[in-house]
């Protein structure tokens, strides 16, 4: 899973969130280091929809122009943590062995 | 114009390179995101910007184009194979007009040495002065186009019409059967089952999708490699002049076969439709399992009625079975009530 996908995903995990509310917390979450560009989040977004890992969950105008809210869907929630799980597992084993290392 | 309205402008204009459809759902709610991440007093779009949706519309353009929807029934399937089939057909002829190769007679066969020393090109433009193949490229041409146009029962009769002139034309020519004439068989046999049973080349014209014309292209051209390889390691056809050797023809046939099947199922081609292609394929792929210096017999030389069941039993149970299957299914989608009109 690209890192991009990834935080979007775990930008929905809390709960549903409008494009530009996606932008501000993936950058929120990667400390400033990933700033998606709308382009970037649409493609994401299209391809997340049309693999059923996230959906549309309400829509709202605010000042004359739409919003669009999206959620995880159970199908993306599963994949989001068995991402997490593995990329947890990565990391601890990178630790211990650097830990190994020092020693 | 300036300001805000200069800025949305200028956003709207990078939207308009985004497919119709993405625009119609998605374009206000992104300009909304555009416009809320711009800077204070920003004017027009930046650089940087306008690259990121620039190359976010050209993937979804491509996407679009090459992963419409697909409906995964037989149905579907069925409409889009028999638009889908006829195409291929006629890049294959194609294929064999636009890459000509020269053949050499063995010592065996001196009549044919005698007949390639006047006529050593195989394919090209010269096919085309070919009284046989330039009918039957031309009924290839109608039926596919037939087929686009969504004229269903038109292009039916062009099938029956064009497999009638093989049929008779084949008493007077002392022609040699090759294993395209039993592509094209088992191809128009599936097609006419598929524009009888389906919902319609119309239907299928809508669900056809640049990733069935990568597929059917590269399909196309493991046809041909494999065509020259056939003629070159059969002795009725004598053995290659140039470069091409069989050996070569194989791995690129091997290449471009392989290719095909990891494009269908990267792209999640309906495996119904996949079915149809490998029953169209089947006789084909036999003929070619078992050239004419066979000890099981030539298949195409001599057939027997074992051979022709064994090369047509499987497209002719795909294609009945298609058939019933659609059938029931459109029987079942039939409105309950009563005087009711059915659904085609």
């Amino acid at each position: 899973m690209q890192e991009a996908t990834f935080l979007i995903l775990t930008a929905l995990a809390a709960g549903a969130q409008h494009g530009y509310g996606i932008i501000t917390d993936v950058r929120e979450i990667s400390g400033g280091r990933v700033r998606l560009r709308a382009g970037t989040l649409y493609t994401a977004l299209d391809r997340l929809r049309a693999d059923e890992l996230i959906g549309v969950d309400r829509e709202e105008v605010v000042d004359g122009r739409l919003r669009r809210y999206y959620r995880l869907t159970p199908k993306g929630s599963e994949l989001l943590a068995a991402e997490a799980a593995r990329l947890q597992a990565n990391a601890a084993a990178a630790l211990s062995r650097l830990k190994l290392g020092t020693i | 114009m300036t300001g805000p309205a200069g800025l949305e402008q200028g956003y709207r204009r990078l939207l308009a390179w985004y497919p119709a459809g993405f625009r119609s759902e998605q374009g206000e709610e992104m300009l909304a995101v555009l416009m809320a991440g711009a800077q204070p007093g920003q004017r027009r779009p930046s650089l940087l910007e306008s690259l990121d949706v620039l190359r976010s519309a050209v993937r979804m353009r491509l996407r679009s184009m090459i992963s419409a929807p697909q409906s995964q029934g037989w149905a579907d399937a069925l409409a889009v194979f028999s638009v889908a089939a006829p195409l291929f057909l006629l890049a294959v002829d194609i294929l064999e007009v636009a890459l000509p190769y020269r053949v050499r007679a063995t010592s065996r066969f001196p009549l044919l040495e005698e007949l390639l020393s006047r006529h050593p090109e195989v394919g090209g433009l010269s096919l085309l002065r070919v009284q046989f193949f330039d009918i039957a490229v031309g009924c290839q041409v109608i039926i596919a186009v037939l087929a686009l146009l969504g004229l269903r029962w038109a292009a039916l009769a062009a099938i029956g019409a064009s497999a009638a002139y093989v049929a008779v034309a084949s008493t007077w020519i002392d022609w040699i059967p090759r294993p395209l004439q039993l592509l094209t068989a088992a191809a128009y046999l599936l097609t006419a089952a598929a524009l009888a049973a389906s919902p319609g080349p119309r239907r299928g014209r809508q669900l056809l999708t640049w990733g069935h014309g990568i597929v059917l292209l590269l399909a196309a051209g493991a046809v041909q490699a494999s065509t020259l390889r056939y003629d070159a390691t059969t002795p009725i056809m004598g053995t290659l002049s140039h470069d091409a050797t069989p050996s070569v023809s194989l791995v690129v046939t091997i290449v471009l076969a392989a290719a095909a099947l990891a494009v269908a199922g990267l792209l999640r081609v309906n495996r119904y439709f996949l079915l149809l292609l490998a029953a169209m394929f089947y006789p084909y792929v036999m003929q070619l399992a078992y050239p004419t210096n066979s000890s099981s017999g030539d298949l195409l030389g001599h057939p027997t009625p074992a051979h022709l069941a064994v090369l047509f039993g499987p497209p002719l149970l795909v294609a009945a079975a298609a058939v019933i299957i659609a059938a029931t299914h459109r029987r079942a989608s039939l409105p309950a009530g009563p005087g009711q009109p059915g659904v085609a």
